[in-house]
């Protein structure tokens, strides 16, 4: 592995003619109370199934914004807790790895990044349940739909028709909630806008975080929120060392919270 | 031709037709349709995908908690697809908690009760059959109206979840002019916060809290961010104290023996010997009053008891001050909450010479009620710190008046019945000061012989549930020959009732919602349908007021309005405009008055020495009971048997009161929790050790009240000796979602009251954990 | 009992000439116990089909399982028949046209197995083929689909006129033009499958190795092509004539008689274990720099290895006990013709592949790349199991078929007068 350089997203000139975003969002783990209203306001925006013996568990249900509960792992009293919660990453990557992991991987182009939005979006019905790019993502973001999903009588009635239902064997993502960026284009198109302001387009669980902890934007527009936000001191980015190069930052003043973002270190570390 | 050369020729041939056919365009058909449907007919089949439509918002209040959170909700056509928190409403501008983001699934599950239900199968068999409307109710008029005949109108209870709003108020009215003085409402921590503010300062109001303005804030086992107060506020709040410049931010300083969500965000964590918070506070007034860190000024001018004082008749009483000193002192104090000394001093000090300090009480959630003293010493705090009224403190906030209703005409028989004491011993010489003891109750009727009660209503509260002890709860509804359920779930007292009168769900009806808990200006908002009703349901007011207009006379007499929603208007009066148009009214200008005119009790001040308990008539004579002492409040169990202590936590993630919790909000319930139907207790690795217990094994629960098959989980984050489990789980009602899963950890509790209140003031009960 | 007589009659007359086989009945009571098991791997792949993937020990931690480690382990033992073409036909070693016919039969079986096999797993498998409609050429997977499903028409043009040299069908002159026109095209075809075959090798080694997200799999490498792309042909090669030896040295013990002589299977053995000796070579290399690299990156080499069941014994069990040890074996003259020492090197030989595939996907996805990550451990359920080893039994199946109806084994005439 070749020396990764730190750049981030901030430097980046728009490149060509067309307007380039890089939508992207800035976590403040000072502030997440650990309270899932993300992820409940993400299932319940993104028609997620749910089923009788379902708990907390990545291993068998679908998540796209999940939290994680890690300790530093001291003796009682000295021991703390921090939240992470964690949508999709949308990796960008670097140069030499000028690719998004899971992208690169798919045998069947079910999945994409985008180079005009920075989002990595996944096609459900091209999907054909192979999983490689489960494989590929480090940050278990993609969730597999090992059952049918099926809602009790009169339930599928809050479905979301914005958002397509997944079938049995795809594999499913955080996509920024990507069709609000599409309902609110249209709605600038039909005022004649070409710009979409930055509260036209938030996500499902930023727009729920009673905390206020989730901030969502363009990263490279200095207008925006996160712009500024991602170049705070304290501001670190899951396994940044691999060379990923997410789209999504959290800011912790507790080292120790940086410390285990920030790197891989087999299972040295603690959950 | 023979055979063989058949067969070959046989052969042959296929092969060759399914080589042409490879080469036919039907094949690339098939292949397009196979796939068409595994990408739609398939996913449909299952999801049953509704029709698209136009998209609307509708706002509303959520009423899921006493939170009270503007929401807007996402429809197509008339269906509900999203709730979302409502942008610029006061109290939570465009947040929202868990539940309240689950809420559709509440209103579209399979768990609504469809229809009025009538029991058929044995009480408790869950066996119900659907009748209609004018059955249900004409058969409790015949219940009621014969109760009534038989001088037995009194024996009639109600059991709600609050009584504020047009909709307890019906009831409570309903119940007057039928004669009976059993109105009970559930109670919270709120009741014993009422009463220590009424206690000390005087009047009837309930406490603000100005946590956004707050700087030091001093949580007594408060779980601000586990859904203390109105949770999305609160949370919102903790925000503003985790901005800005690093040192500039607001400290949190957490009292509990648990890892907490609130423990793990606070600044500091003192993990206190539990029931000792009490000790700890007036430790902490030690420190204050010995180094002279108080409020001079509010002291001495605003307070009375503080120093020790004189009587008319010229007997002298123990102040505040000399309480403190004498017996709070920091190694006394360390001795009974293993905090050291040194950080008691530590905390004082910073408590005090922050700029706007705050301490709160009421533990978790604030669900159980909880010792009358330690509020009374958490208060008395604030007082020394003078932070009474002040911007960044805690203040006294009344409701927005709406228009009163006409005086009930109570007939002979309904005097003869509303006379009568009340069946939970509220409001008696015993506990003069209590407004209901929902807890108590069911310990009376199982010990009292049959008939106490002939008829309970129950709405907006899930009593079997939720009252400790659960197994005395059964066996008092036993003893119940008529329970009726207001409840839109199939909750675990509808399941248990006679008859099920469903309410509109909270986002198919029209009711008024006061002030959410904890906020510093009153508010008054509405809920208003944002869905036509789903099935069969009717308004309980309306329906409340069918049953009094059918029973005739003095109680039809008592409810002239045309239907509930004519009451609602008549009841808002000039506010119903407004209301309609923005959802709420709000005294944003609202100002809590000034110390000379802010306290109501006899003598004008703050008293620590509260003269209002001392007129109540409770029969004590020592100077201690009128001043907020450490009074521990024991568990139950002796320690010989039971060596542990379970103590019950809450989690933001389950709800754990009269809603159930929905399926998504238990798919965010951690693997440490719950995991398929097995409940988890949390225990320090050293108590692990101890006990010869394992993670992630089975271990026996033990407490005097009952026992259960648990998992184990080691944390770092509980004290030793203790046993941490969730609230929330375990129930009987709604369905395979929720029904099932865990233990309900109010069925191992007991009540334990508190000397003054008679409130359920339990914060644990003696166990013991084995492995099996 | 006439209809019997009928089949039994045609049988016979399917037999080639001058071989002695078991007796019909005997023969249909053996297919018949094969079916057992293959039943219940029906039964479980179907239930795959109808109730979807829950039925498996598959997560969302473990994707991959079973299936893609088996998959990469049968494709591995199944390069005796492009490598066995290669040597024979390219490299021209005359001795191996013995053998040749049968590795090309077991590399159909392994072929197929692992099409099938990929069948099953993934989770649309009606729309299995979008990977050749909607094919993104920078994908590994791509790669190894469009090699295989290629390769595995070159395997079956290659068995093809194995069928026509039937007796029956051998007569007449239309197939038997056929087979000799194929018989001379030979070379050809086996030189496109060296192709395919090296390609999908390596692309298979390729999955794992480009998963940078993954530091334990992420391999460096020449151009697009990880160091994982060339050490997979390596191994492949290195294990697929021992696999083709043992399949052999088992359908002899079956058929209770010398098919292959031993120079030609020695000639394999010899070459499987240079071959096998310069791989450990490359793949200590591999290693030892692996180890460097992640370590320089923060992944430290003893993180990999701190859980169980994936310890160091890991590491010494597939380089020592299933690598150098077989090696040894196979590079020595006295100890690979010792026919026990022989089995037992081709055994761990394969095994070693089996474990290294297993290894490079499955332990790929246990050990924790977020620090907070928990450590999971995962094995297959029953109905992994049974839908895997339905191609052991369909192997098997397949292998008694054509071994008693044509002439794979051009010496057994020869070793076994009548």
């Amino acid at each position: 592995m070749k020396e990764v350089h730190h750049k981030g997203h901030g430097n980046e000139h728009h490149k060509g003619h067309g307007r380039t975003y890089k939508y992207g969002m800035v976590i403040d783990l000072d502030k997440c109370t650990g309270c899932g209203a993300c992820m409940v306001a993400c299932m319940a925006e993104n028609n997620l199934p749910f089923r009788k013996d379902n708990t907390n568990d990545r291993l068998t249900q679908n998540f796209w914004m999940r939290v994680y509960k890690i300790s530093n792992g001291r003796p009682f009293p000295d021991s703390e807790i921090c939240y992470i919660p964690r949508p999709c990453q949308h990796c960008e990557g670097y140069d030499h790895h000028h690719h998004t992991p899971c992208v690169s991987v798919c045998p069947a182009t079910a999945t994409d990044y985008s180079h005009e939005t920075g989002i990595v979006s996944q096609i459900y019905t091209r999907c054909f349940g192979c999983r490689y790019c489960m494989a590929a993502c480090p940050y278990h973001v993609r969730v597999f739909n090992w059952w049918d999903p099926k809602w009790p009588k009169g339930m599928n009635k809050y479905l979301n028709p914005d958002v397509s239902v997944r079938m049995r064997g795809v594999v499913e993502k955080c996509s920024f909630c990507y069709h609000r960026l599409q309902r609110a284009r249209n709605k600038a198109y039909v005022e004649g806008r070409r710009e979409v302001h930055e509260d036209e387009y938030q996500t499902a669980c930023t727009q729920a975080c009673p905390a206020g902890a989730v901030t969502f934007g363009d990263l490279i527009n200095p207008k925006h929120k996160v712009y500024k936000l991602k170049d705070s001191p304290y501001a670190f980015r899951l396994l940044e060392k691999l060379g990923t190069n997410p789209k999504v930052y959290y800011v912790s003043t507790k080292d120790w919270v940086r410390k285990a973002g920030k790197v891989f270190l087999g299972n040295e570390g603690r959950g | 031709m023979d055979r063989r050369t058949f067969l070959e020729i046989l052969v042959g041939s296929t092969a060759g037709a399914g080589a042409g056919f490879m080469l036919t365009p039907v094949n690339w058909k098939l292949m397009d349709d196979v796939t068409i449907w595994t990408q739609e007919v398939w996913p449909d089949f299952f999801a049953g995908i509704p029709e698209r439509g136009e998209v609307t918002h509708a706002n509303s209040v959520c009423n899921l908690c006493p939170g009270g959170c503007g929401i807007t909700v996402r429809k197509v056509a008339d269906r509900a697809t999203k709730i979302e928190g409502r942008r610029g409403y006061p109290v939570n501008d465009g947040g929202i908690c868990i539940l309240g983001a689950a809420g559709l699934q509440l209103l579209y599950g399979p768990w609504r009760v469809p229809s009025p239900l009538r029991r058929v199968g044995k009480p408790g068999s869950g066996k119900f059959e659907k009748i209609s409307w004018e059955e249900a109710i004409s058969e409790v008029v015949r219940k009621l109206s014969v109760l009534r005949r038989k001088g037995k109108a009194h024996t009639v209870a109600s059991i709600l979840g609050s009584d504020r709003g047009t909709v307890p108020n019906l009831f409570a009215r309903f119940l007057k002019a039928y004669g009976s003085p059993n109105f009970i409402c559930t109670t919270s921590a709120e009741d014993t916060s009422e009463l220590a503010l009424k206690l000390m300062q005087g009047g009837k109001a309930s406490a603000g809290y100005d946590l956004e303005r707050a700087n030091f804030i001093l949580s007594f086992g408060s779980g601000l961010i586990e859904g203390w107060g109105s949770p999305v506020r609160v949370i919102k709040a903790h925000s503003l104290w985790r901005s800005g410049n690093l040192r500039k931010r607001a400290t949190v300083v957490q009292i509990e023996p648990r890892l907490s969500n609130t423990a793990a965000k606070a600044d500091n964590w003192y993990p206190v010997n539990p029931g000792t918070e009490a000790a700890l506070a007036l430790g902490l007034a030690h420190v204050i009053i010995r180094e002279s860190l108080y409020n001079i000024y509010f002291i001495r001018n605003h307070t009375s008891g503080f120093e020790d004082w004189t009587d008319s008749a010229g007997n002298t009483h123990m102040g505040f001050k000399r309480l403190v000193l004498t017996e709070y002192t920091p190694d006394a104090v360390s001795r009974t909450t293993g905090i050291a000394a040194k950080k008691i001093v530590k905390l004082a000090r910073a408590f005090a010479r922050a700029r706007r300090p705050l301490a709160v009480w009421g533990r978790g959630k604030g669900s159980v009620s909880g010792s009358l003293y330690e509020c009374m010493a958490v208060h008395a705090l604030n007082a020394l710190v003078g932070n009474i009224n002040k911007p960044g403190g805690v203040s006294v906030r009344p409701e927005i008046a709406t228009h009163t209703w006409p005086r009930v005409y109570q007939d002979a028989t309904a005097l003869a019945g509303f006379s009568r004491s009340r069946i939970d011993g509220a409001n008696t010489n015993r506990y003069p000061l209590t407004k209901y003891l929902p807890d108590r109750w069911p310990q009376i009727i199982s010990r009292k012989e049959a008939g106490t009660i002939q008829a309970l209503f129950v709405h907006d509260a899930d009593p079997y549930y939720t009252t400790l002890d659960t197994s005395a709860v059964a066996k008092a509804f036993e003893q119940i020959p008529f329970v009726v359920s207001f409840s839109s779930y199939l909750d675990e007292t509808a399941f248990h009732s006679d008859l099920i009168l469903p309410n509109h769900h909270y986002l198919e009806r029209w009711e008024d919602l006061p002030t959410p808990i904890g906020l510093q200006k009153p508010m008054l908002s509405l809920l208003r349908p944002v869905v036509s009703p789903q099935f069969d349901t009717r308004h309980v007011g309306d329906v409340l007021m069918t049953i009094a207009r059918s029973l005739g006379g003095a109680v039809a007499n008592a409810f002239p309005w045309r239907n509930y929603k004519a009451l609602l208007k008549e009841t808002m009066g000039d506010k119903w405009s407004t209301m309609k148009k923005t959802g709420y009214v709000e005294e944003a200008d609202y100002q809590p008055p000034i110390w000379k005119d802010a306290f109501a009790t006899r003598s004008r001040r703050f008293e620590f020495y509260t003269t209002a308990l001392k007129r109540a008539g409770m029969k004590r004579n020592k100077d201690l009971d009128y001043l907020p002492h450490y009074e521990p409040i024991t568990p139950e169990g002796d320690s010989e048997t039971y060596p542990l202590t379970l103590i019950p936590y809450e989690l933001i993630r389950l709800a754990d009161g009269a809603i159930g919790n929905p399926p998504f909000c238990t798919k965010a319930v951690e693997m440490t929790e719950l995991k398929g139907n097995d409940i988890f207790v949390e225990i320090n690795p050293k108590t692990a050790g101890d006990y010869g217990l394992a993670k992630g094994r089975y271990a026996m629960l033990e407490t005097p009240k009952g026992k259960a098959k648990v998992l184990v989980h080691l944390s770092e984050g509980i004290m030793p000796g203790l046993i941490g489990m969730p609230k929330g789980l375990g129930h009987a009602g709604y369905d395979g979602y929720l029904a099932g899963k865990g233990v309900n950890v109010n069925s191992l509790m007991g009540v334990v009251e508190d000397p003054i209140s008679g409130l359920c003031a339990t914060w644990g009960i003696q166990a013991k954990l084995t492995s099996v | 009992m006439r209809f019997f007589a009928k089949f039994s009659e045609l049988d016979s007359a399917l037999i080639p000439k001058g071989v002695k086989r078991c007796s019909f009945q005997c023969f249909l009571v053996w297919i018949g116990i094969l079916h057992i098991p293959l039943m219940v791997g029906v039964v479980a792949t179907l239930m795959c089909w109808g109730l979807a993937l829950n039925v498996t020990y598959l997560n969302n931690n473990f994707p991959f399982g079973l299936w893609i480690a088996a998959d990469l382990g049968v494709i591995a033992l199944g390069a005796g028949a492009f490598f066995t073409g290669f040597l024979r036909y390219i490299v021209k070693i005359d001795e191996l046209k013995n053998i040749v016919n049968f590795a090309v039969v077991v590399g159909v079986i392994c072929y197929a197995a692992a099409q099938g096999i990929l069948g099953v797993d993934i989770g649309q498998p009606l729309r299995g083929w979008f990977i050749f409609w909607h094919a993104n050429v920078h994908s590994m997977l791509t790669e190894v689909a469009f090699c295989i499903t290629c390769y595995f028409m070159v395997l079956c043009i290659e068995y093809f006129p194995l069928i026509l040299e039937n007796r029956r069908i051998y007569k007449f002159g239309f197939p038997h033009g056929v087979a000799h026109h194929l018989h001379e095209t030979m070379p050809t075809i086996a030189a496109i499958g060296v192709f395919l075959s090296f390609f999908h090798q390596g692309s298979l080694g390729g999955v794992p190795g480009v998963l940078y997200g993954r530091p334990f799999a992420f391999r460096e490498g020449f151009l697009v092509w990880p160091w994982t792309f060339f050490l997979f042909i390596l191994s492949a090669i290195a294990c697929g004539p021992c696999f083709t030896i043992l399949i052999t040295w088992i359908t002899e013990k079956f058929a209770r008689k010398r098919l292959v002589k031993r120079n030609v299977i020695d000639i394999l053995a010899k070459i499987s274990g240079r071959m096998l000796a310069l791989y450990l070579i490359l793949k200590t290399i591999d290693t030892l720099y692996w180890v460097k690299v992640a370590g320089d990156v923060g992944s430290p080499f003893r993180s990999f290895y701190a859980n169980q069941p994936y310890g160091y014994w890991v590491l010494v069990m597939e380089l020592g006990i299933l690598g150098v040890i077989p090696a040894i074996i196979l590079l020595s003259t006295k100890a690979r013709q010792n026919e026990n020492l022989l089995i037992l090197a081709c055994l761990l030989n394969c095994a070693g592949i089996f474990m290294n595939r297993w290894i490079m996907t499955v332990q790929t996805l246990a050990v924790p790349v977020m620090s907070f990550d928990k450590f999971i451990s995962y094995h297959p359920n029953w109905v992994e199991y049974a839908s895997t080893l339905l191609w052991l039994w369909l192997g098997a199946i397949f292998i008694s078929l054509t071994y008693r109806y044509l002439p794979i084994f051009p010496q057994e005439k020869e070793l076994n007068p009548y």
